[in-house]
């Protein structure tokens, strides 16, 4: 278990982490989001005045824009593994988070946070440049019942010194007793938010997370709403003041575009930090921001294990729902078993997901980290009538799109850019690549040609390809 | 500085650190090929091969010379037109628009003047084999150049028609030039001189100056000239200079220029070749067949040639950004004349000549398809099978953001519109038909038919996250460069800064 300052500390020495000093005369949120913008690296801001923040810790470089990116490389630093790990390995250790099926054996530690602050306003949370309020984002809400601590996603404005607006899965709001007690966890440690994520996007938040894999990883400690990371930076002990506030926001939270959520008013009852603490925000609803990042991936995850446990055999290499699609399309790279698997399988993963309605289908040697050449395939590889193949016009609208919001059906849609297994080998076309389009022994005489006129290593040789 | 040679584009790139020389001996044989495939991967330098092997006249090769930085494609085209200002995608499209609004004809210069009759090979004296062409791929059907202009008769101007089809080398004297019916030049090849049994005069322009090999990848109206457009473009009239062996006039500073003629009922064999598509196409197939009757050239000239296939994806190479840095502000310059509210068109970042994004108002119930027809009907027939119609505060140029409108704009059920399903031409490069489907028709284009797509990526409601505020936005982006983030990466930065999207 890594605990977040520790993580911090982490990607600083990886030098992907820019700290930036007070003063900063822009609001947190705008500087947040040019950084995802430019694929940045993650930024604490060392403030004078309210506690330190940090963002883009979730968050990764532009696939778009960037070759051999891995928007998932700080999230495994988070989760205890190399930063070059695979996109699956994450997915895996992602999925091992969630219910264990009885084999989870819980720790216990002392609570990090001791110090008392007297005011979440103290805190100056970040705001939003069109936002009245401050928010906090990327936080785990903690509810006790005879089960145990239920996990959710919790996001909200702070309204005054005692009061909060916060939203979190109906599922979760269902299981508060009579006391409404809740407790907010903010700078838990990655493991705790992507298991927290999990929970919601797979619907299992009625599972006690100490029936869970994150509880295996991640020593816990009681607060007055249910149990919570002990390495948590900062603990908001709140009541529930109202079940049914009357407030609306536009604005979401990623788990939010799949997961049903209610309003909740908090009444704060008591603020713990550590001595020293930090606390990680996402731009929500900018591109790229940390919480899309994190919904996708956990999704992802979801939906991997579930599609290679269902046929006996795995023959689905990775699933990918990128943040620059905004989690309305799903990639996925596969083995085509046989002709009319590439169907089963996009129909599988709309079976199991209602956040899209578009699925892409590519050959299992592709690279989760080579988006951009699926970006080409689609278009390239995939013939225009045969391979856009249309469901009949009678699915649900899939909740991410903005389409078709008035509960009316429609079709779905599976870009086939896979090769077709019954096509003979002579018909597929090698691809132009380095790899494919030289011999060896133009490709040892290529590399020292360049590298006799360059002092830097290539880029291919530095990723092993 | 405008340039008005591929040798003083050259020198602008070595200059700015952006060319690399390599002096060690190099073969034509893949190895010129392979090293600029790792230039173009990896975002390096424009490589020049000096000293090529096996070369009977003294010539360099020069890879993928007009690729830009993946993060800026048109980079050094802008500066080679003298807009070194231009930072942003945007910026660069209005400007290039701006001055193809005003063509420049060309000038005529005295053939003592121009630079590439320095040296003058006719009849017994040609030899095609002497100039080091590239083996570009393994699994190429020959020897190729395929970075070049090729100039041809056209009745309705005199300065001819300026087009690039790929040639295959297959002998000290014939070449077989990949003609495609559909285009203006193989059509008038496969139905008016052929037909009369009439050889049809052509020149391959090879290394021409910048404004001719970019009006080279637009697509003109017929009856005007690309080569007034290359004088808009550099705000400079081009000069040209008479062939040697035809009627035909060619750019007067080109490196080296062939002149010869497409026999009529000739054919060799062309293909296959890792194309545009990032895939090898084939199979080979039979393709009508150039005699070359003259070869001029400059002293040491410069031989560029282009590693098709690796600009796709993050890569680019000069085929992507002559289409992103010319045939887009060209797109869209056409689509306004034409009368439709379309405030950019842009060649899709990944595969940039099947797939295009046109961001666009839609004034009227039907718009879109009366777009899209007039876009397949006329320059979008055979490479371009996809268009993506986005709102106009949309950057094309932005493929995220394009990828977003798609992801929640474009309902499948009510966006996506499949044009004559299987009833449209296409090129047989493409690797999506099988070879029976290509078949072997006799004017270039595959046997079996397509079909054509637009997608409906644009949105009824206001934008949901409102307007950024752009000088707080230039602000943070002060803030992140002053804590030591590259400036490249920032758009809002002014004469500091970059553009990243």
């Amino acid at each position: 278990m890594i605990p977040f300052a520790q993580y911090l500390q982490g990607l600083a020495s990886n030098g992907d982490l820019v700290t930036l000093e007070d003063p900063i005369d822009v609001p947190p949120n705008v500087v947040a989001a040019e950084a995802l913008r430019a694929s940045g690296p993650a930024l604490r801001y060392e403030r004078a005045d309210g506690v330190d923040l940090a963002s883009g810790t979730l968050s990764g470089p532009d696939q778009m824009q960037c070759r051999e990116s891995r928007p998932w490389s700080r999230l495994a630093l988070g989760l205890g593994l190399d930063p070059e790990a695979s996109l699956v390995s994450v997915l895996e250790t992602i999925a091992g988070l969630g219910p264990a099926g009885g084999d989870a054996e819980p720790t216990y530690a002392g609570q990090a946070a001791s110090h008392t602050v007297d005011s979440v306003q103290e805190l100056r949370l970040p705001q939003a440049t069109d936002d009245v309020w401050s928010s906090l984002t990327l936080g785990v809400a903690s509810v006790s019942t005879a089960e145990g601590s239920h996990w959710g996603p919790i996001y909200g404005s702070v309204i005054s010194d005692d009061k909060l607006r916060v939203r979190t899965p109906a599922a979760l709001s269902s299981l508060l007793d009579d006391d409404g007690t809740l407790s907010i966890a903010l700078g838990v440690p990655p493991a705790a938010l992507a298991a927290t994520y999990l929970l919601a996007v797979t619907r299992r938040i009625e599972v006690p997370v100490q029936a869970c894999g994150v509880a295996d990883d991640v020593p816990l400690v009681p607060t007055n709403g249910g149990l919570v990371p002990s390495a948590t930076e900062l603990v908001v002990e709140t009541t529930v003041a109202d079940r049914r506030p009357d407030f609306q926001s536009d604005r979401r939270e990623a788990w939010e575009h799949g997961v049903s959520s209610t309003p909740l008013s908090l009444s704060v009852e008591r603020v713990i930090a550590t001595d020293d603490p930090v606390i990680p925000f996402s731009p929500v609803e900018r591109p790229l921001a940390d919480d899309l990042q994190l919904a996708g991936l956990a999704t992802a995850a979801t939906l991997y294990r579930r599609v290679n446990d269902y046929w006996g055999i795995s023959p689905v290499e990775w699933v990918l729902l990128p943040a620059e699609a905004e989690l309305g399309i799903c990639f996925v790279a596969t083995d085509v078993l046989y002709a009319g698997f590439e169907w089963q399988l996009t129909n599988l993963l709309f079976t199991f997901s209602s956040l899209f309605d578009t699925v892409v289908v590519v050959d299992e040697d592709v690279s989760p980290r080579d988006l951009g050449r699926v970006l080409g395939d689609i278009w390239v590889k995939a013939h225009p009538s045969r391979d856009w193949i249309f469901s009949e016009p009678s699915a649900p609208a899939a909740k991410r799109p903005r389409y078709r919001q008035d509960g009316t059906t429609g079709a779905r849609l599976y870009v086939n850019a896979a090769w077709d297994p019954r096509w003979e080998d002579s018909y597929i076309a090698p691809r132009v690549s380095f790899e494919q389009s030289f011999p060896k022994s133009v490709h040892d005489a290529a590399r020292k040609t360049w590298t006799d006129c360059h002092d830097t290593v290539l880029d291919d040789d530095r990723n092993g390809s | 500085m405008v340039t008005d040679s591929f040798r003083e584009y050259l020198q602008l790139l070595e200059d700015a650190d952006d060319l690399v020389s390599i002096s060690e001996l190099v073969s034509w044989d893949l190895e010129a090929s392979a090293v600029t495939t790792l230039a173009n991967r990896n975002d390096g330098e424009v490589p020049i091969f000096e000293s090529v092997e096996e070369t009977a006249i003294d010539a360099a090769l020069v890879g993928d010379p007009y690729r830009g930085p993946q993060c800026r494609p048109w980079e050094f085209l802008a500066r080679s037109f003298g807009l070194p200002d231009v930072r942003s995608g945007t910026a660069y499209y209005e400007a290039v628009v701006d001055r193809l609004r005003s063509p420049r004809e060309p000038r005529v210069v005295d053939r003592d003047s121009a630079a590439c009759k320095e040296a003058v090979h006719v009849g017994t004296e040609v030899d095609l084999l002497s100039i080091p062409w590239p083996y570009i791929h393994q699994g190429d059907g020959g020897r190729y150049s395929n970075l070049h202009t090729v100039v041809a008769p056209d009745p309705e101007t005199q300065w001819g028609h300026w087009s690039n089809h790929r040639m295959m080398l297959h002998d000290d004297a014939l070449a077989s030039l990949l003609f495609l019916a559909g285009e203006q030049v193989p059509n008038r090849y496969y139905y008016e001189y052929e037909p009369r049994d009439e050889p049809m005069p052509v020149a391959v322009v090879i290394g021409a100056e910048p404004a001719v090999q970019c009006s080279t990848e637009m697509w003109i109206p017929t009856g005007r000239s690309e080569a007034a457009f290359a004088g808009g473009l550099k705000e400079d009239p081009v000069d040209l200079v008479p062939c040697e062996t035809s009627d035909l006039f060619v750019p007067a500073t080109a490196e080296l220029v062939i002149e010869g003629r497409v026999l009529p009922n000739e054919r060799l064999d062309e293909g296959p070749f890792g194309d545009y598509f990032g895939y090898m196409n084939g199979p080979r197939r039979s393709m009508p067949v150039l005699a070359v009757d003259a070869i001029t050239h400059r002293p040491e000239p410069r031989v560029p040639f282009c590693v098709e296939g690796t600009g796709v994806g993050y890569g680019q190479n000069s085929s992507s950004t002559l289409q992103t840095a010319a045939a887009g502000p060209d797109a869209t310059l056409g689509l306004q004349a034409a009368g439709f509210d379309v405030s950019l068109a842009v060649p899709w970042r990944f595969t940039s000549r099947t797939v295009w994004v046109i961001a666009t108002d839609r004034p009227y119930p039907g718009y879109l398809h009366e777009l899209a027809n007039f876009i397949f009907t006329t320059w979008g027939m055979l490479h371009i099978d996809f268009f993506v119609f986005v709102d106009a505060d949309v950057d094309p140029l932005n493929p995220r953001a394009v990828l977003t409108a798609i992801a929640l704009e474009s309902d499948p059920d009510a966006d996506f519109h499949q044009f004559g399903v299987e009833r449209m031409p296409k090129v047989p490069l493409n690797i999506y038909q099988t070879p029976d489907e290509k078949g072997s028709a006799d004017v270039g284009t595959s046997k079996a038919k397509t079909a054509k797509a637009y997608i409906d990526a644009t949105t009824d409601r206001p934008t949901a996250n409102g307007s950024e505020d752009e000088a707080l936005r230039a602000r943070a982006q002060e803030v992140l460069v002053d804590a030591g983030l590259s400036p490249e990466s920032f758009d809002l930065l002014g004469d500091e800064g970059g553009e990243s999207e």
